[in-house]
C-alpha cells in the first residue's frame, strides 16, 4: 500500500486529499452537536497533523534554517490575515477563551494538511502551479460546509496567499505562526 | 521579483476579499448570526429588534410534555422536561419569552445580552434548562443573571459548559427575568476586548520592521561575502 502510494503520486494525492476533506467536514459536522465543540477542533486538529506523517521535514517547508525570517515573515503574514479585522475591531469577533487551545491546533494541522502534505503531493504530481491551485481548491472546498458561501472568496484568497508563500519562500513556518496568530486573535 | 509581486497581489486580493464580508477569520467554527439587541452597543449599525418566543404545551394523562420554547431569531431557548410543571387544573401551560425594554442596567454588572423575561402560567416542579445566545463581538458573560423584577435584585444562577461556541447554559427552579453577563469588575472569560486587535497588529508591525531590516542587511551581507569568496577561489 504504501510502496503504490510512494510510486504513484496521483493515487497519493488522491488519498490524502480525500483523507484531509474527509476529516474537515467530519470536524465541522460534528462541531455543531452541543458540548462536543472543542473535542471535535482539538481531535480534527490532530487528525489533520497526521497527514504530514512519513513526508520529511524539508518537503513539508518545515525547516530550522532562516528560523528567525521564517518567523518574522509569519508575523507579516498574519499582520495582513488580521488586517481587515483591525481597521473595524469594534465589530470583530472575540474568540472565547475555552476555543484558544483548539484554535492553534487546528491552525497547525491545516496548514501541515494543506500546505504541508497537500502541497508537496501535488507538486510532485504537477509542479508549484498545480501545487498552489490544488491546495487552495481543497482548503477553499474543506471550508464549504463550516461557511457561509459569502466567506469562501475570503477563505480562496487567503488560501491563495498561504500556498503562495509556501511556493515563494519554500517554507511552512511562517504560514503556521500567521495563521495562529490570526486564529487566536479573532 | 516576480514572486514578491504575485505575494503581494494575493495579498492585495485577500485584503479585499475580506474587507467584503464581516470581520473574522473565523476557523474552526462558522461565523456567527449577527445578534439582535434591543440596546445596541454604540458600534453597531443595522441592528435588528429581537424576537419574542411563545409555546403551548399540552397536558398528558396529568403530565406536562417534553417541549421547547425559543424566540424567532434563535437567541434564546428553554427546554421543558415531562413533567416540569404543576399542572393541577390545566389542560396546557402557556410560555411566553420577551425580550426587556428599557435594558436593565444593574449597578456593578455588565450584561452580555439582552434580558428576557420568560413566563409560564403556571408553577415549574422540575428545572428547565436555558441556553442564551450572545454576541461574539462582546465579552463572553460568565454567567446567567435572574430576578423576578427588571429593576432586581439579580442573583447569579451560574452556567454550565458551554454547549456550543457563544452560547451561554444554566437550569434554573423558577421563571422571571434573565440576562447573560458578568461583574463589572472582573476579567470576562471571552478572552482580549475587540480593541486589542489593533495594538496586536501595531506590535507586529514593529516587530517585522524593527527585525526585518537589520535580519535582510546580514542576509544580503552573507550573500555578498559568499558570492566575493567564491570569486576569489575561481582559479
Amino acid at each position: 500500500m504504501l510502496s503504490v502510494l510512494a510510486a504513484r503520486p496521483a493515487i497519493r494525492v488522491g488519498v490524502i486529499a480525500t483523507y484531509v476533506l474527509l476529516v474537515e467536514w467530519s470536524r465541522a459536522l460534528v462541531a455543531t452537536a452541543p458540548h462536543v465543540a472543542t473535542a471535535a477542533l482539538v481531535l480534527g486538529g490532530f487528525a489533520l497533523v497526521l497527514s504530514g506523517a512519513g513526508w520529511p521535514l524539508e518537503r513539508l517547508g518545515i525547516s530550522r534554517s532562516r528560523l528567525a525570517l521564517r518567523i518574522l515573515g509569519g508575523c507579516a503574514l498574519a499582520v495582513v490575515l488580521l488586517l481587515p479585522a483591525a481597521a473595524r475591531a469594534n465589530a470583530a469577533p472575540i474568540l472565547p477563551a475555552f476555543l484558544a487551545l483548539p484554535a492553534v491546533v487546528v491552525s497547525i494541522g491545516e496548514e501541515i494538511a494543506f500546505r504541508g502534505a497537500l502541497y508537496a503531493a501535488l507538486e510532485d504530481l504537477g509542479g508549484a502551479p498545480v501545487a498552489i491551485i490544488g491546495s487552495t481548491a481543497m482548503w477553499t472546498a474543506a471550508h464549504a460546509l463550516s461557511h457561509p458561501p459569502e466567506f469562501l472568496f475570503a477563505v480562496t484568497a487567503a488560501g491563495l496567499l498561504l500556498a503562495l508563500w509556501r511556493w515563494a519562500c519554500k517554507d511552512l513556518v511562517g504560514p503556521i505562526i500567521g495563521h495562529v496568530i490570526a486564529d487566536l486573535a479573532i | 521579483m516576480k514572486r514578491l509581486a504575485l505575494l503581494a497581489t494575493a495579498a492585495s486580493a485577500y485584503l479585499l476579499a475580506a474587507w467584503n464580508v464581516a470581520p473574522g477569520f473565523y476557523d474552526g467554527f462558522a461565523p456567527q448570526q449577527p445578534y439582535n439587541w434591543v440596546c445596541p452597543p454604540v458600534h453597531i449599525s443595522g441592528n435588528v429588534p429581537p424576537s419574542s418566543g411563545h409555546l403551548v404545551i399540552k397536558v398528558i394523562n396529568g403530565v406536562s410534555d417534553a417541549n421547547s420554547a425559543f424566540t424567532d431569531d434563535g437567541q434564546v431557548v428553554i427546554g421543558f422536561l415531562p413533567g416540569a410543571f404543576n399542572v393541577t387544573g390545566k389542560t396546557s401551560i402557556t410560555v411566553d419569552i420577551k425580550p426587556v425594554s428599557p435594558c436593565p442596567k444593574p449597578p456593578g454588572l455588565t450584561f452580555a445580552t439582552n434580558t428576557y423575561l420568560i413566563t409560564a402560567d403556571t408553577p415549574l416542579v422540575k428545572k428547565p434548562n436555558l441556553v442564551m445566545r450572545y454576541s461574539d463581538i462582546v465579552p463572553a458573560p460568565s454567567t446567567v443573571y435572574f430576578a423576578t423584577s427588571a429593576d432586581g435584585p439579580w442573583k447569579s444562577i451560574g452556567a454550565l459548559n458551554e454547549a456550543q461556541p457563544f452560547t451561554i447554559d444554566t437550569t434554573t427552579d423558577q421563571l422571571g427575568y434573565f440576562a447573560g453577563g458578568y461583574p463589572s469588575n472582573a476579567v470576562s472569560h471571552g478572552g482580549p476586548s475587540s480593541q486589542v486587535l489593533p495594538i496586536v497588529i501595531a506590535v507586529l508591525i514593529v516587530l517585522v520592521l524593527i527585525a526585518g531590516i537589520p535580519l535582510a542587511m546580514m542576509r544580503r551581507r552573507q550573500t555578498s561575502t559568499d558570492e566575493g569568496e567564491a570569486a576569489d577561489a575561481e582559479p
